[in-house]
């Protein structure tokens, strides 16, 4: 559980310093439902000038709710909100950024099509006879201001990193003259060099006077940039205006509503016999020849920064990209890396869980029964090719209840499920079929700590039942906690694998950087 | 909740509008179903089609027999011109509704037959008016002669091609030149029967002449008329005269020539008097027109089929007239009478 | 979100233009013999928009049906003139299979060119759609083709042959081939799949779903659809016609849009297709019947599709909050 705390390759000054004078925001009992759901039933934030101030939550307590209602996405049902002394109520996205509110969306939005400066400049644009007249100057100073001196305004948005899309957002926030910016998760998808150039950027915000609402789940990140923190749960304020050097237990037991038990649950070291053997195995052109073998009951980690290719060595195996050399040994029969496909893959008892939910691992607009079944379907069907819908309702409501799945029965879009709740179909869809090798990318991503614990809890059984697991993800607290042995790629170049004892968050930083031991 | 909302809002606005669109036309539609259809017989027109001025003119001259026998008439064209199963669908929903009689100009010789004699064996009698049709169920075949029509063209283009080839001293000379004709469309009755008397009357008028091609078809509207024509002038840098067998393709061929310049190099002869072909007569652009009597299809249709209705005895063929027009005779009275009849007085607008 | 709403709306749609035409249109409108016209008229449209509902849902679209449907009825009448009369009696069943078999080979190779080299479905059939046309056209040397009078003829009467089967042939034949999509899109594996590769074409190759294959099948299918709506085509011609159909294939679309399809894919029943291909003959016979003239149809017929699709987002909107 002291996973939570920290993460471990943050360094660098803390940027905490406490604020004090009249609160530029000050939100009181806001309420709002969509149709019977009550998003928020009584939200407070208060947040001082030049202070960046944390807002966190489980997925669903509303967060992103207030967010849009103070950026004039959303009509508040009912409640009071202040902004720089007086009283206001966000009519529009363009009202509230003439008063000086910007949001930084959680999906960017900006138009990969145009340049850095049009993308600024959007919807500010300065017109000579109808022609805009270059702002590139004020848009380089923006840029500059963020330590972004390099950033070009000519380039074409849909060439940048995510980092850079970000900052181009946060660009326009200043051209804008914001006086008060709402960051929805900026680090979630950014690799950790980015985060810290971001953090940067944002203490420079603070230097200037601007506040920041800062939403994020990575409560370290929060205990280093936040002055203050609050917490909702459930759409209402639970605890306002934390102390940024709040024990992270506290802030967790707030968010969930309980004390956090043991997040990790333990595990038992029995493992079976050699399920799986690569030799030689090159996942993508450049990468090193990677051996890697993977025994019964094994939960077998894959560390290594964004683009060490983590992802390429699963879906390689998995058949869904073409592997350029190396061979495969499944259940004792060796098979060569050319030729090797989806369909053997699938035929050989592998299964596999994407790290992007959204757009490959499910398909949101149908439902919890057609995306769990779709792998296995012919499970269900009878000699005539008919579907025993009975027997497949019946399976999955087993699993449904199994996973502890909050959802409103088996029929209803995977769309309209919460992230935590859209990861069990992923991993139930595992669960229905009969494979025996589960490659799983990133199988925590965006899912709150709760589902967390069950996530933990299930693949533990699993491999206790005699799964063989590979578990690819960016947070070492997590790998730490829930694998056995561990391996590490850096740049293509995969490490031996050793057990979890074996390896320290160091050790592991060092091979990701370098691909050397420490 | 939404959802209910929504759809309560779009059903309510779909029957608002439906509700809308049928006042709109009460007075003068709905009407005729109404009380007064009790002691008024009604006719439904069906043409090929209602945007050309053909056959508004053809509406024109049904509206005038409707009033002098006391008639409603209902003008219900397909939604598109070479719309078979549109005009198919035109005619069933007639039947469906049973009225007094069909007038009908079919799409296709073939198609229309049973859904003519469909409407027969439920005892509407069926007029059929400019085009013919294959089958005997019918009451009167109401159209012009276009073979005679087509060979009028025939002789008249022998004329211009001799004017044209001929010396200066003005005495007629051998017809000589390259002669094309675009046709109109696929498995059309009446257009192919007045290109055929066309070509069968130039061999007999202008032997010498050449016809360099006469298998292309222009389609439905001036615009893939237009298309057709331009690629045919391409072909063929020399032609003398050429012959379209109907309006929207005499027009496309007319734009043609325009945009290529040669509107005055050759005679175009056309069918049909419609407006942009009347003035293209005055600039000379246009060497002569046949003109039908399309009024006169349209009130002899009416009134035959009324006197089918009644039991009478009618004529099974019954030719409307064709005439020849050239281009310096447009102003005279008896052409405009034949060519501007008075539609407002008929059509009200 | 109550899912049944939007599944109900055409049937509403439907049930609204139905009664205000009782009211607008004179009483034969809701006389059994018109009755059996409107389902006569909606035979074609509907046979196609049911291939349609597989292609839509599985996010992709068909420009091509109505050139298909020329096609069949052209090879059809093709097919009956190679006999001598008497005509040989399995002769009108090998042109049913050739017009069909004809559709059903240009669907494949729509579904190869778009699967194989992932182009975008509305250019591949844009493309075909002429391409097919003209074939029609050659395969009917420029002019309708006449054929013998066989049984095919009578498919399509509104006063159906025999008595005892009220409606003609074409209807009870929409009406089984509606039955048989429906359980294959609702009870077969196949039918999952569909809706599947439409809702997320990713996730369906994750879950090991043959997607090239499916893709092509899908097309085949719309493709042999077509050729039994341009066999019904001739029947209700009598000939074969290679300007037939021409732009039906927007009807089409729009039948299976206003049943419940969605052109984001991973939605559409075969039901609501049916109902949406009844929907617009009821609009244009009623609109005959109370002698509505043809610019008020189109502009109503057009109001009632942009009806429906903003419906489909409004439901878009409703599920999402």
């Amino acid at each position: 559980m002291v996973g939570e705390l920290s993460k471990p390759h943050l360094s660098g000054p803390h940027l905490n310093e406490p604020r004090s004078g009249r609160p530029i925001l000050r939100v009181l009992g806001v309420k709002k439902a969509f149709g019977a759901a009550q998003a928020l039933r009584g939200a407070d934030l208060e947040v001082l000038p030049g202070e960046i101030h944390a807002l966190v939550g489980e997925n669903g307590a509303g967060k992103s709710t207030l967010m849009a209602i103070l950026g004039g996405n959303l009509r508040p049902d009912s409640g009071d909100i202040a902004f720089r002394g007086e009283d206001w109520t966000p009519a529009g996205p363009a009202e509230a950024r003439n008063r000086g509110v910007s949001l930084v969306h959680q999906e960017l939005a900006l138009v990969p099509h145009l340049n850095v400066e049009s993308n600024v400049t959007l919807g500010n644009e300065k017109a000579r006879f109808g022609f805009a007249r270059s702002q590139a100057d004020r848009v380089r100073a923006a840029l500059e201001e963020l330590g972004y001196a390099d950033l070009d305004p000519g380039a074409r948005v849909g060439s940048l990193g995510m980092a850079e899309r970000q900052i181009v957002e946060i660009a326009r926030a200043l051209f804008h003259d914001a006086k008060l910016i709402l960051m929805d998760e900026p680090t979630s998808s950014l690799p950790a060099r980015d985060v810290e150039r971001l953090f940067a950027a944002l203490g420079r915000l603070k230097a200037r006077g601007i506040a920041i609402v800062y939403i994020s789940h990575f409560l370290d990140e929060v205990a280093r940039v936040a002055d203050r923190i609050s917490v909702l749960r459930d759409g209402a304020t639970v605890a306002a205006g934390l102390p940024a050097d709040t024990p992270t237990p506290d802030i967790l037991q707030a968010m969930v509503g309980r004390p956090v038990a043991e997040i990790f649950p333990p595990r038992q070291g029995n493992l079976g016999g050699t399920v799986l053997e690569a030799r030689g195995w090159v996942s993508r052109p450049g990468a090193a020849p990677a051996d890697l073998s993977l025994r019964k009951g094994q939960i077998l980690g894959l560390a290594g920064l964004v683009g060490s290719g983590r992802s390429a060595l699963l879906r390689s195996l998995y058949g869904l990209r073409r592997p350029v050399a190396g061979s495969l040994a499944i259940g004792g029969e060796a098979e060569l890396a050319r030729g090797w496909t989806l369909e053997r893959a699938r035929a050989s008892g592998i299964g596999f869980l994407s790290e992007d939910r959204k757009d490959e691992g499910l398909a949101l607009g149908l439902s919890i029964r057609a995306n769990s079944t779709l792998g296995e379907l012919r499970r269900f069907a009878n000699a005539a090719g008919l579907l025993r819908l009975d027997a497949e309702a019946a399976a999955v409501e087993t699993m449904r209840t199994d996973l502890a799945m909050r959802s409103q029965g088996i029929e209803q879009p995977v769309g309209e499920l919460s992230g935590g709740n859209q990861q069990k179909v992923a991993l139930g869809r595992l669960l229905l079929g009969d494979a025996t090798v589960w490659l799983l990318d990133e199988p925590t991503r965006g899912v709150d700590v709760g589902a967390k614990a069950e996530i933990y809890r299930l693949i533990a059984a699993e491999a206790a039942q005699g799964k063989a697991v590979i578990w690819a993800g960016s947070y070492l607290p997590e790998l730490f906690g829930i694998c056995d042995s561990l391996a590490v790629l850096h740049r293509g170049k995969l490490s031996p694998i050793r057990p979890i004892s074996a390896w320290s968050e160091a050790t592991v930083m060092a091979w990701a950087a370098q691909g050397v031991h420490a | 909740m939404l959802m209910t909302k929504a759809l309560t809002k779009a059903v309510a606005a779909t029957i608002l509008f439906l509700g809308a669109a049928g006042a709109a036309v009460a007075g003068e539609a709905v009407a005729p179903g109404g009380t007064a259809a009790k002691t008024r017989p009604v006719v439904a027109v069906i043409p090929k089609g209602t945007t050309h001025e053909f056959w508004k003119t053809v509406h024109a001259g049904a509206m005038k027999a409707g009033s002098e026998e006391g008639a409603d008439i209902i003008w219900q064209g397909p939604a598109k011109e070479d719309d078979r199963k549109g005009q198919i669908e035109v005619v069933q929903n007639f039947t469906s509704r049973g009225l007094d009689a069909i007038v009908l100009a079919p799409l296709d010789e073939t198609a229309l037959a049973r859904p003519v004699e469909a409407a027969v064996k439920r005892g509407i009698p069926v007029v059929i008016i400019d085009s013919d049709l294959k089958s005997k169920a019918f009451s009167s075949f109401v159209a012009t002669d276009n073979f005679a029509a087509g060979t009028l063209a025939a002789q008249h283009m022998a004329e211009a091609l001799a004017a044209k080839g001929g010396p200066a001293s003005g005495r007629a000379a051998e017809p000589v030149g390259n002669v094309l004709v675009m046709r109109y469309l696929e498995g059309s009755a009446s257009n192919s029967n007045r290109e055929n008397g066309f070509l069968e009357g130039l061999k007999k008028f202008a032997p010498k002449a050449v016809v360099v091609s006469s298998n292309q078809y222009a389609g439905v509207t001036a615009e893939s008329a237009l298309k057709t024509a331009q690629n045919l002038l391409n072909k063929y840098p020399d032609i003398a005269g050429i012959f379209t067998p109907n309006g929207p393709t005499a027009f496309g061929m007319l734009r043609a020539l325009q945009i290529a310049g040669r509107s005055k190099q050759v005679k175009l002869i056309g069918f049909d008097a419609t407006e942009p072909l009347l003035a293209a007569m005055k600039t000379g652009e246009v060497a002569g027109l046949v003109v039908q009597d399309p009024f006169r299809m349209g009130y002899l249709g009416v009134k035959t089929a009324l006197a089918a209705k009644r039991g009478e005895k009618v004529e099974a063929r019954l030719d409307t007239g064709a005439r020849f027009i050239w281009a310096a005779e447009v102003d005279l009275p008896d052409v405009q009478a034949l060519v501007h009849p008075d539609l407002k007085k008929w059509l009200g607008n | 979100m109550k899912p049944g709403l939007r599944t109900l709306a055409p049937y509403l749609g439907l049930a609204a233009a139905y009664l205000l035409f009782s009211l607008l249109a004179p009483a034969a409108f809701h006389g059994a013999y018109n009755l059996k016209t409107i389902l006569t008229q909606s035979v074609i449209v509907g046979i196609g928009a049911l291939g349609m509902t597989f292609v839509i849902i599985s996010g992709g679209i068909d420009l091509s049906v109505g050139s298909l449907i020329a096609c069949a009825t052209v090879l059809l009448a093709r097919a009956l003139n190679l006999g001598h009369e008497p005509l040989p009696g399995w002769l009108p069943w090998a042109a049913l299979a050739a017009a069909t078999g004809c559709g059903a080979i240009g669907g494949v190779l729509n579904g190869f060119i778009t699967a194989r080299f992932r182009l975008a479905a509305f250019i591949v059939t844009l493309g075909t759609m002429q391409i097919y046309r003209g074939g029609a056209k050659w395969l009917a040397a420029e002019q309708t083709v006449t054929a013998p009078a066989t049984w095919l003829n009578g498919l399509m009467e509104v006063d159906a042959g025999p008595r005892w089967l009220w409606i003609a042939p074409g209807v009870w034949l929409l009406l089984a081939l509606t039955a048989a999509v429906a359980v294959v899109l609702r009870y077969t594996v196949f039918g999952r799949h569909v809706y599947a590769l439409g809702s997320n074409e990713a996730a369906a190759r994750l879950c090991g779903v043959p997607v090239a294959l499916r893709r092509i099948q899908i097309y085949a299918l719309g493709g042999a659809f077509a050729g039994i709506a341009g066999a019904m085509q001739f029947a209700n011609l009598t000939l074969g016609d290679p300007t037939a159909a021409e732009g039906m294939e927007l009807d089409i679309v729009a039948a299976v849009v206003i049943g419940g399809g969605s052109l984001r894919g991973g939605e559409g029943r075969a039901a609501g297709s049916l109902i949406g291909a009844l929907l617009m003959a009821v609009l244009r016979n009623g609109c005959n019947m109370a002698g509505i003239p043809n610019y008020l149809q189109n502009i109503v017929v057009g109001a009632i599709i942009i009806g429906a699709v903003g419906l489909d987002r409004l439901g878009a909107r409703g599920s999402r909050a």
